[in-house]
């Protein structure tokens, strides 16, 4: 029996030690034996395949370095990406999301014009305003494959059945009302709310003129402006009836479901599901259109995500010249050809184009050069993720009207705004 | 004078052998205790330590004290709705889900042909993923479910938005919390009913027992360890609820299904705050263990046991 006791703390001891060689174990940059690890997110086989496809390419251009591609899903990702970083154990080239970035800005390696010059890229090289994705607190973070923005997008047929005003670029707030108006019927909505964070803010940033984020970077929800807006939009449910209440906070995707369901005429949706809307499963026809412009403009974001380098990676001068391919012409062009998404390199962009049916070709094309002919980079704090967070089941309150959109607002700028 | 001594040789050769032994023992009970060091001891230990320090998931660590405790009782927005949300969910599950598997284990009597049968029924919902479940429910309860959609054709009238609303919210993930976990309980009631000492019944039925005064005075009171085994598991699982309103209601609308243990995730991975999600953990546990103790030492009053 006296044995016990020392044996068991000899054993913890052990495990503890062990544990803490785990943690130790391998370097920071997972590039101890030369090769540079590029950590990007990949939903399906078809998303890694085409992945594998840019890595061809990369390696085709850097023949002298050892790349490896590592995938998890969307939001395992991020999981992943919080525990390697708490073990110091980043991926070189890691990638990120813009509206994330803020909250793991102090992850990534600031990019200067030399570092740019060394990768082979130069800024004149990104259509306007696609740096501001990876750009935080005025550092160059990383450099983006992709840009995105919001659009509305909205249902041919169930507009046609019910004889309401087609959305058509240029269109004001009160075209977009009149539609929503004109197609809402017992069986369907004129137009589905979202919950996501640009799924819902888009249009009362619009409206507003206002990001929810002052110009100095601190949380402005409480902005009157804003405020108003957002009032505006949660009475697109209560007051004018053409929007259906979420039916739970666990539907993130509310509004984009009911649209693809067929069950909404409009919503709202990012620039990033319009060949998948185009070619949805309901099988209805989907036509797309920019944000409406009222009083204050129309004030819409550049959304996208990118590849940065990683603090403490070992070996810069390789991520170096891996992240000129991945954002390099060759790459941009295949991933414009293939459809999958708008690239960030100007040059590349008509590619996207020419990957989609002759019939809605110019439909889109339009629809993109009118969304991005004047859109701003999106502001964010440190804590963007969180008030994103708590702000969602919020909504479903204030769309139930149990809640006023103006307290949920106050609120969470009161618990975040610090 | 010689029967000592041999008895104490004999005594110290045991005792040395016994020593062998319990060294041979421990050494093939390590990797166990290596497992349990690594998986259970350290984990406890670390999440007291991060409790007392403000954790972020990445980042500058600092000590913290009881800090993190202060703010989780004087700060935090969410934390008592979660206190009082887990309150309300033990408060309508446990009597509920208690009385209604007790009712099904009774009947499911004997008398019933193919009650093995049903018995399978009523326990698929513990066994089936909770996913599914959820998925199912939600389809059933939203708007444009099954419920609404049958209600409106058939009477003209429109149900509330049920997983949305902040009255009915909490309700229904209650009674889908019920159905998913009454089976368990009905099983361990049907096998102890199955097992009434005859004897005891058949004397209580001469007597003239029947009906209600059998079930109240004979029945129940046999059945007592039982029931309070079951009183016992079902509470903690209902402190423990966190997959039906992740899944249901996503803990909304606003705060007003989100439990403990959703609280608990949110604040460390969704707001990386892991030293204020250990702080909230160790509330949680104290609470289990108070009212389990609590429950073992009242079952003095009402838990009969026949031996």
């Amino acid at each position: 029996m006296r044995m016990r006791t020392p044996l068991l703390a000899g054993t913890a001891v052990l495990a503890t030690l062990g544990l803490a060689a785990c943690g130790s174990g391998s370097g920071s940059g997972g590039s101890d034996d030369g090769t540079i690890v590029w950590d990007m997110w990949s939903g399906s086989q078809s998303d890694t395949d085409a992945l594998n496809e840019t890595l061809a390419i990369v390696k085709k251009e850097n023949p002298d370095v050892d790349v490896r591609l590592q995938t998890a899903p969307w939001n395992d990702y991020f999981t992943k990406l919080t525990t390697n970083l708490s073990s110091g154990n980043l991926a070189c080239i890691t990638s990120m999301n813009g509206q994330r970035l803020s909250t793991y800005a102090d992850a990534f390696e600031p990019l200067t014009d030399a570092d740019l010059e060394a990768a082979g890229l130069s800024k004149d090289d990104f259509a306007p305003g696609a740096l501001d994705i990876m750009t935080y607190d005025g550092k160059l973070l990383g450099v983006p494959y992709d840009v995105a923005t919001m659009l509305v997008y909205y249902n041919k047929d169930l507009i046609d059945a019910a004889g309401a005003p087609e959305p058509a670029t240029g269109w004001s707030f009160d075209d977009f009302e009149a539609t929503a108006k004109g197609a809402t019927t017992d069986a369907n909505a004129g137009f589905a709310v979202g919950l996501g964070e640009f799924q819902w803010m888009a249009l009362p940033i619009a409206q507003s003129g206002k990001q929810p984020v002052s110009e100095d970077g601190a949380l402005a929800l409480t902005d009157p402006a804003f405020v108003d807006a957002s009032e505006w939009y949660a009475g697109l449910v209560t007051d004018q009836k053409v929007a259906l209440p979420a039916a739970s906070a666990s539907d993130t995707g509310w509004g984009e479901n009911q649209y693809s369901g067929g069950n909404a005429a409009m919503a709202v949706d990012g620039t990033w599901n319009a060949a998948t809307y185009l070619a949805n499963d309901a099988g209805f026809e989907a036509g797309m259109v920019e944000l409406p412009t009222g009083e204050n403009g129309s004030t819409s974001l550049v959304l996208g995500s990118g590849y940065g380098i990683a603090k403490g990676c070992e070996d810069k001068e390789a991520a170096l010249q891996v992240l000129g391919s991945l954002v390099g012409k060759d790459a941009q062009d295949a991933m414009a050809t293939s459809g999958r998404s708008y690239p960030a390199r100007a040059e590349s962009q008509p590619l996207y184009f020419e990957s989609l049916d002759a019939s809605v070709r110019d439909d889109v094309k339009a629809a993109f050069d009118a969304a991005f002919a004047d859109v701003e980079g999106q502001r964010s704090t440190q804590n963007w993720d969180q008030v994103n967070t708590a702000l969602q089941p919020n909504l479903v309150s204030v769309y139930n009207g149990q809640a006023e959109m103006a307290d949920v607002l106050g609120q969470t700028q009161q618990q975040f705004g610090q | 004078m010689t029967t000592t001594s041999t008895a104490g040789t004999r005594r110290s050769s045991r005792s040395r052998l016994s020593r062998v032994e319990s060294r041979q023992a421990l050494g093939f009970m390590s990797p166990a205790l290596v497992g349990l060091a690594l998986f259970t001891i350290v984990p406890v230990g670390l999440s007291i330590v991060m409790s007392l320090f403000h954790w972020p998931a990445f980042g500058e660590r600092s000590f913290a004290g009881l800090g993190n405790y202060v703010a989780l009782f004087t700060q935090n927005p969410d934390f008592w709705p979660a206190l009082r949300n887990s309150a309300v969910f033990a408060l309508l599950y446990v009597p509920l889900n208690l009385v209604v598997a007790l009712s099904l284990a009774l009947a499911l009597g004997p008398r019933i042909r193919g009650r093995a049968a049903f018995r399978v029924l009523f326990f698929i919902p513990v066994v089936t993923p909770i996913v599914a479940n959820a998925l199912v429910w939600k389809m059933l309860l939203q708007p444009q479910g099954l419920f609404n959609g049958i209600s409106v054709s058939v009477f003209g009238v429109e149900l509330p938005n049920f997983l949305a609303d902040q009255n009915w919210a909490m309700v229904m993930v209650v009674v889908m919390s019920v159905w998913q976990g009454m089976g368990y309980n009905m099983l361990i009631f049907s096998a102890a009913l199955e097992q009434l000492p005859a004897p005891v019944v058949e004397a209580a039925r001469i007597d003239g027992a029947q009906g209600w005064r059998m079930l109240r005075s004979v029945v129940l009171p046999m059945l007592s360890p039982s029931i309070f085994f079951a009183t016992v598991m079902t509470v903690i699982t209902a402190l423990q609820v966190f997959a039906q309103p992740q899944l249901l209601t996503g803990g909304g609308p606003g705060n007003s299904t989100l439990p403990l243990v959703q609280f608990i995730y949110n604040q460390g991975f969704k707001f990386q705050d892991l030293g204020l999600a250990a702080a909230a953990a160790w509330v949680l546990f104290v609470l289990i263990i108070g009212l389990t103790a609590f429950q073992f030492r009242a079952q003095k009053r009402w838990v009969h046991y026949e031996h």
